[in-house]
């Protein structure tokens, strides 16, 4: 599903941020992405999510190189891939709903049914009461669940999520794992940039530790999170 | 092909291009004056052209009223008798006398005023009729006889004509490039505005045609509410400017019927900035796209 050989980055010319990294996701699979701060794991998304393209090495996804995608071939293999992204970055003019429904109405899709769809799942996170709510009224926890909704909300093959619980409460940070765990066995990819050790081990999926720019590690396997949930 | 989706935000007042319905009209109204007197003076000239086409003014000048008098009827005689000429028509003292009082002013041209014969001679519009000949002709009778064919002061009025329909076509075009400048720093200004909103799109899977169309659509409004805008204060401006020449120009000089046929050409000019915003728009935001990755 997802393939990096011999990956490195860097903005603008300036030195790499990712450094030779090689290693190969299995479909179906999830995955914790670890590391210090400035070790390089928003950019390793980045590159996942196709905001950018590597200066060296090769990117398979989809069975194709994505890292020489023509633009035309580019919102085609994003519209695979779901973000959750650490600023959150919804539109602040659209309401909740709206902004939830955002990827089906750029893939085409309008009418009652993207609603109902949106709204049932913005429910599931807890956002009933605030579905006509702007962004900007919104807690960070809010916005956190509606960035998560948006990304999910297509079922996409691959999830990509940075920091994804970082500002809810426990409680809500559990609901929203068991709902990246049960996507994951819908058969989704799932690569979860985090900081929150307590909630890698607790699920002990496979880790991804990135230090300096340098993969490290791949580690652990996946624990029965859904029994404990 | 994209399906067409209004994502940007409505938020009128902060927003980088609120100004520009106002900049489109008064493009709109720069461009609808411009051609409003390029198609006036086109049309005066026309009717100016035409009426004096297939006419020759004969002028005998001299002190003595009554020698000059029968030296115009012997010439109205020499002229009835040469083939290609239609008519001839010795103008009345009172209509000369009308002709003067708007330029000298009413009971100023006195009797001992030395105030030319003249006749008024039409031409067969199918002949040839060769003026130095005729000249030569008529000045058998008098060598103080002049031929006028206005052929001379009609050229330099048809020089004057062209150079102020090129000069109009000129300012047109110059702002119609500033329209398309004005659109592109608009477009620009707006995607800068909205940098995160179109990565997000991107990121989604939006085709960057379907960020053009919301684009395309948006400054198309911007053109069309603008340009009417414009067209209906420049409708009001010419008027209200024709109105207030007649008042001080009626009788010094005759003013052109309104071509109402090519002035509602007019009509069409917002739309052609509404298109033209449009289709800036549209390149402009497809080329700023194609630099991102």
């Amino acid at each position: 599903m997802v393939e990096f050989r011999n990956v490195s980055m860097s903005y603008d010319k300036g030195s790499d941020v990712l450094k030779d990294i090689s290693f190969k996701l299995e479909p179906g699979s999830m995955h914790f992405l670890t590391g210090p701060s400035g070790a390089g794991k928003t950019s390793l998304l980045k590159l996942m999510y196709l905001a950018h393209r590597p200066s060296r090495g090769e990117i398979i996804m989809f069975g194709q190189d994505v890292s020489k995608a023509s633009r035309t071939e580019l919102p085609k293999l994003r519209r695979r891939i779901g973000v959750v992204f650490q600023d959150f970055r919804l539109l602040d003019h659209m309401s909740a709903v709206e902004n939830v429904a955002l990827p089906l109405r750029i893939a085409g899709g309008s009418g009652p049914q993207i609603n109902e769809h949106v709204e049932e799942l913005l429910r599931w996170v807890g956002l009933d009461d605030r579905m006509n709510a702007n962004p900007s009224t919104l807690s960070g926890g809010e916005k956190q669940r509606v960035a998560i909704a948006r990304a999910v909300i297509r079922r996409p093959d691959i999830l990509l999520a940075d920091e994804p619980t970082g500002n809810v409460d426990p409680e809500m940070g559990e609901r929203l794992m068991y709902l990246f765990v049960e996507l994951n066995k819908l058969g989704t990819t799932i690569v979860i940039a985090t900081h929150d050790t307590g909630l890698v081990e607790k699920i002990g999926a496979s880790k991804l530790h990135l230090e300096g720019g340098n993969l490290l590690h791949i580690e652990g396997t996946m624990n029965d999170f859904e029994e404990e949930s | 092909m994209s399906k067409s989706f209004d994502f940007l935000p409505h938020v009128k007042s902060r927003e980088a291009t609120k100004l520009l319905p106002w900049v489109m009209a008064i493009m709109v109204y720069l461009s609808a004056l411009a051609a409003t007197g390029s198609l006036l003076l086109h049309s005066g000239f026309d009717d100016w052209a035409n009426s004096l086409q297939g006419r020759v003014t004969v002028q005998i000048i001299g002190e003595d009223r009554d020698l000059i008098h029968l030296q115009a009827l012997e010439i109205k005689e020499v002229l009835r008798k040469t083939p290609g000429i239609r008519s001839v028509r010795i103008i009345p003292d009172d209509e000369i006398t009308a002709l003067l009082e708007p330029w000298l002013g009413v009971g100023n041209i006195t009797d001992d005023l030395p105030i030319p014969m003249m006749l008024d001679v039409e031409t067969d519009v199918d002949s040839y009729v060769n003026l130095e000949a005729l000249e030569a002709k008529v000045k058998q009778v008098t060598d103080t006889v002049y031929l006028d064919d206005h052929a001379r002061w009609l050229s330099h009025f048809y020089t004057l004509a062209y150079t102020i329909e090129y000069t109009a076509l000129g300012i047109l075009i110059m702002i119609l490039l500033a329209s398309i400048s004005i659109v592109i720093f608009g477009t620009k200004s707006s995607m800068a505005e909205h940098k995160n909103i179109i990565e997000i799109m991107h990121l989604m899977g939006a085709h960057d045609q379907m960020i053009a169309q919301a684009y395309q659509k948006r400054f198309m409004q911007y053109g069309l509410k603008g340009g009417f805008y414009g067209l209906i204060i420049a409708l009001l401006t010419v008027y209200g400017l024709l109105n207030l020449v007649q008042n001080i120009a009626g009788g010094l000089v005759e003013m052109p019927s309104l071509p109402y046929l090519k002035l509602s050409i007019l009509l069409i000019f917002p739309f052609i900035f509404a298109a033209l915003a449009m289709m800036t728009a549209r390149i402009t935001v497809l080329r700023e796209l194609g630099r991102m990755v």
